[in-house]
């Protein structure tokens, strides 16, 4: 939290007010990256009761992301944040709405095991699992990143996004070569077709939120840049 | 992939925000005021260190800082205030279109024609409304009834008050509300028509919603004068200034366009001073 500074404002409230939404993005983040964790597990291992209790915990994540939305609102009314404090809302703003949708997906991912696969069509589940562990570890990346807001750590992580891409495009290769051969998988495959495309929709939020923490560091916009002028922050 | 590259999105955004001025490289055409390497002692006390900044024409520029800063002190210097002050001594340059103010053969009474003054109190005079805007016009000479009957509404609608004093130009100033009283002050200001028009915390001693009237004043202003202000409130100087200073312990800090100083300033002092960890 060094970088933050948001101990040393002349107004204490404004300290604990800034430090409360941290915290609480700090919290919302940890729940965010069990769900995904939870709901990898579910599918991996066909644990309906995880899977079940992925869905039934995601209306935590939602009231975070609306109670932290009420707070930063709040913020803006009473402080005016500037400079850095504005940033740092504006940051917070729009990753909450991004890891509130990460969780969405999480859901969603959790739903492919209350469905029924043949052992054979276990396999189709093994390579999600591949793409899942990528995507997490750069979920828990970023949301390292996020909380020492550190922003040599969110250009390097960002590129991560690129590998899951292309493990994406490889995935769905493969499960279309499965649908050309058994078209009575096909329902199955699509299913797995979804969650795949969830995880690298994930992927993409992941690196929104090392964005995020880039233009609150540097003041930058880096939103639709190539890797090329990151590089020269 | 599509690739959009920065500049596709700058071009992109032109309508949502307008280009700021560089500063660092304005023609002679767009300044109104250039100071050069100006210093001021009071006297062993040194109360500003070597300003220079060029302040461009028909815009809102805000010296903001803490106390004592020297930002009441750079404005007084704009009009000359402080030839009163005893034992205050200035060196440098204040040009007013390529002319410095400090020249010799310099009249002071014409440069206060050219560079109108508002303080933090609304001081009207103990006269009539017409007759505490049309003061300077009658020093001036003018006293042709129509002449000055023109220049009283001209003045008052400028200064947003005409409507809500135009049955009653005969009575006393001192019977105005304060934001009426300071709006009173603006208009006498700008009667005689200067070219800059200096305002020293005009809001301070004003309720809100008579800060919001002066504020939407400001900004009208600035079509026929230019406009500086010194203001101690920070949020004012978002919200009315184009370019704003930042000032600390006698030097400029940092001077930019309002909105990259409000949201990524470049110095750390400014940025500590904005978000309120000064001190």
């Amino acid at each position: 939290m060094d970088n933050l500074q948001i101990g040393r404002h002349i107004s204490g409230q404004f300290n604990e007010d800034l430090e409360r939404v941290i915290n609480n993005v700090m919290h919302m983040g940890g729940l965010v990256e069990k769900q995904l964790t939870d709901a990898l597990a579910a599918v991996n291992q066909a644990d309906v009761a995880l899977a079940k209790q992925v869905l039934s915990n995601d209306y935590q994540i939602n009231a975070y992301e609306v109670s932290i939305d009420d707070e930063c609102t709040r913020i803006i009314a009473k402080r005016q944040p500037a400079a850095g404090d504005l940033r740092l809302i504006m940051a917070v703003v729009k990753t909450i709405a991004d890891l509130e949708r990460i969780g969405d997906e999480a859901e969603k991912i959790a739903k492919v095991a209350l469905e029924s696969f043949s052992s054979q069509q276990q396999d189709l589940l093994v390579n999600l699992d591949n793409l899942g562990r990528r995507v997490l570890e750069f979920l828990q990346a970023s949301l390292d990143a996020f909380t020492r807001m550190d922003c040599d750590t969110a250009i390097k992580i960002h590129q991560m996004d690129d590998k899951i891409n292309r493990e994406y495009e490889a995935l769905m290769r493969q499960l279309m070569t499965y649908m050309m051969e058994d078209p009575r998988s096909i329902p199955q495959v699509m299913t797995v077709i979804w969650s795949a495309r969830g995880l690298e929709r994930i992927g993409d939020r992941c690196q929104n939120i090392c964005e995020y923490i880039i233009y609150f560091v540097k003041g930058k916009v880096v939103r639709h840049t190539t890797a090329e002028d990151m590089k020269n922050l | 992939m599509i690739s959009i590259s920065p500049k596709t999105i700058a071009t992109g955004s032109e309508s949502l925000m307008t280009t700021p001025l560089d500063l660092t490289n304005l023609t002679p055409e767009q300044v109104a005021l250039d100071i050069n390497g100006l210093n001021l002692h009071y006297g062993n006390k040194q109360a500003l260190n070597n300003i220079s900044m060029a302040i461009p024409k028909g815009q809102v520029t805000a010296f903001i800082g803490p106390s004592g800063c020297g930002k009441s002190t750079l404005l007084r210097c704009i009009n000359r205030m402080n030839d009163l002050v005893d034992n205050c001594h200035i060196s440098g340059e204040i040009n007013l279109h390529g002319n410095n103010i400090y020249g010799k053969h310099v009249d002071v009474a014409e440069l206060r024609r050219k560079v109108g003054m508002v303080f933090q109190r609304p001081n009207p005079f103990p006269k009539s409304i017409y007759e505490n805007v049309v003061y300077g016009l009658r020093i001036m000479g003018e006293n042709n009834r129509r002449r000055l009957d023109e220049a009283v509404e001209k003045s008052l609608r400028s200064a947003a008050l005409w409507n809500e004093v135009k049955d009653r130009l005969d009575e006393s100033a001192l019977g105005l509300s304060g934001g009426q009283q300071q709006r009173l002050v603006i208009a006498r200001a700008i009667a005689i028509q200067p070219e800059v028009l200096l305002l020293d915390e005009p809001t301070s001693a004003l309720d809100p919603i008579s800060t919001l009237t002066i504020e939407e004043l400001i900004n009208d202003l600035k079509k026929q004068f230019t406009v500086v202000i010194v203001t101690h409130n920070m949020q004012q100087a978002a919200r009315v200034s184009d370019q704003t200073a930042f000032m600390y312990m006698g030097d400029l800090i940092e001077y930019s366009d309002t909105n990259t100083l409000f949201t990524t300033p470049m110095k750390k002092k400014t940025e500590d001073y904005i978000t309120g960890r000064y001190g």
